[in-house]
């Protein structure tokens, strides 16, 4: 068990060590101190007047939590950091403090909390990569999946036939029975997609640890990004009508 | 924010709602889709000297998604295809007093009408001269 530190300890110079190098750098942005106008060199902390700082808003979450921007994280590390830094800006820590702390540490609280539950999920942990690598999610453009969406639109169809039958009747069962079997294999495909987006997460660590500025590491790093974009946008459709026929059919 | 009254009546009775045999004359598909939410439109236009004398439209969506390209079809219909070029998503998001959180489903009923307006000329380029 980590012991709660009280966030004013961390000015020591001994700090805990669990702050890797590399993460310092990432960390440190050269900037002041909102309270004695002196450079920031501490990470969370003004080291000379134990002040605590603001979680920059161009912070991204993977710099906020001490990781690298990196597609396979291991889910204990990263909620043991999560425990960490928020014992570290619990606003209960703060409450004799000044109220320009107890803001600060109430929005980075916040900050954290948001960072957490979207690295947690490996979907939308990608998804937030993808934003940050890309400007802006549009900024791909996929052609549409032109045969997912008539399949869709086709099983809609079926699922409102389904709705206006009489459950217990011949045809009811029959709708029934497709309907399940159609779940089952959309439920298929969604893992299928699943594991061919590890991969391509695999792809992406693989290449960002190698950290090669050549054109072909650039050729297939807009590679990952795109077939991602695509893999991400063709399971929310999937994920959507599967959620839709479970809903229905249950 | 509750939905306008013009987007539960649209949704409650959706105009033009069905399909056209996508290879028939005259007959222009837009399928667009939404990645963020997974939202699936299919817009159709059957056009006749470059008049749309009928659109329709399947959505697989929320309340607005379906609102808004129910609407498009039936602005759609009556025009021709410069006339359909011309509307935009602002359009129905004031007719349909669209709450900002939804305003790309407006979008995307937009992004439906251009691709089903540019299959309908794609198609009819491909034909030969004396077959229009």
């Amino acid at each position: 068990m980590v012991r709660a530190p009280c966030p004013f300890l961390l000015m020591d110079n001994d700090q805990p060590s669990t702050h890797s190098d590399r993460r310092r750098q990432l960390q440190m942005a050269r900037s002041m101190c909102w309270h004695c106008q002196s450079e920031v060199t501490g990470e969370y902390f003004c080291e000379r007047c134990v002040k605590v700082q603001p979680v920059s808003k161009e912070t991204d979450y993977f710099t906020c939590l001490g990781f690298p921007r990196r597609l396979t994280l291991d889910p204990k590390k990263l909620e043991a950091k999560f425990y960490e830094l928020s014992r570290t800006f619990h606003p209960d820590f703060y409450q004799t403090k000044s109220t320009d702390e107890q803001a600060i540490s109430l929005s980075n609280a916040a900050v954290l909390n948001t960072a957490y539950r979207t690295l947690r999920d490996p979907i939308q942990r990608a998804e937030y990569l993808l934003a940050l690598e890309t400007g802006s999610v549009k900024d791909i453009r996929t052609s549409p999946p032109a045969d997912l969406f008539e399949e869709i639109l086709e099983l809609q169809d079926t699922l409102e036939e389904y709705r206006a039958s009489d459950r217990g009747s011949d045809q009811g069962h029959r709708l029934h029975t497709t309907l399940q079997t159609e779940q089952e294999a959309l439920e298929r495909r969604k893992v299928e997609m699943e594991s061919q987006l590890r991969r391509l997460f695999a792809d992406w660590d693989k290449l960002q640890d190698a950290g090669a500025a050549t054109s072909s590491a650039k050729a297939e790093r807009d590679r990952i990004l795109k077939q991602m974009r695509e893999l991400l946008s063709h399971r929310t459709y999937i994920n959507n009508i599967v959620n839709d026929l479970a809903a229905t059919i249950a | 924010m509750a939905y306008s009254d013009k987007v539960v009546d649209h949704f409650n009775n959706p105009r033009n709602m069905g399909s056209f045999k996508k290879d028939e004359e005259g007959v222009g598909t837009g399928m667009v889709g939404a990645p963020e939410c997974g939202d699936v439109m299919k817009l159709q236009i059957k056009v006749q000297n470059d008049t749309i004398v009928d659109a329709k439209f399947k959505t697989f969506g929320c309340g607005s998604a379906i609102a808004s390209s129910s609407l498009a079809t039936e602005w759609l219909k009556g025009k021709t295809i410069n006339e359909a070029q011309k509307i935009k998503n602002t359009d129905i998001v004031q007719e349909l007093n669209l709450p900002p959180v939804k305003i790309h489903c407006s979008v995307l009923a937009e992004d439906a009408i251009k691709a089903a307006l540019a299959d309908y000329q794609k198609k009819t380029d491909e034909q030969p001269a004396d077959t229009k």
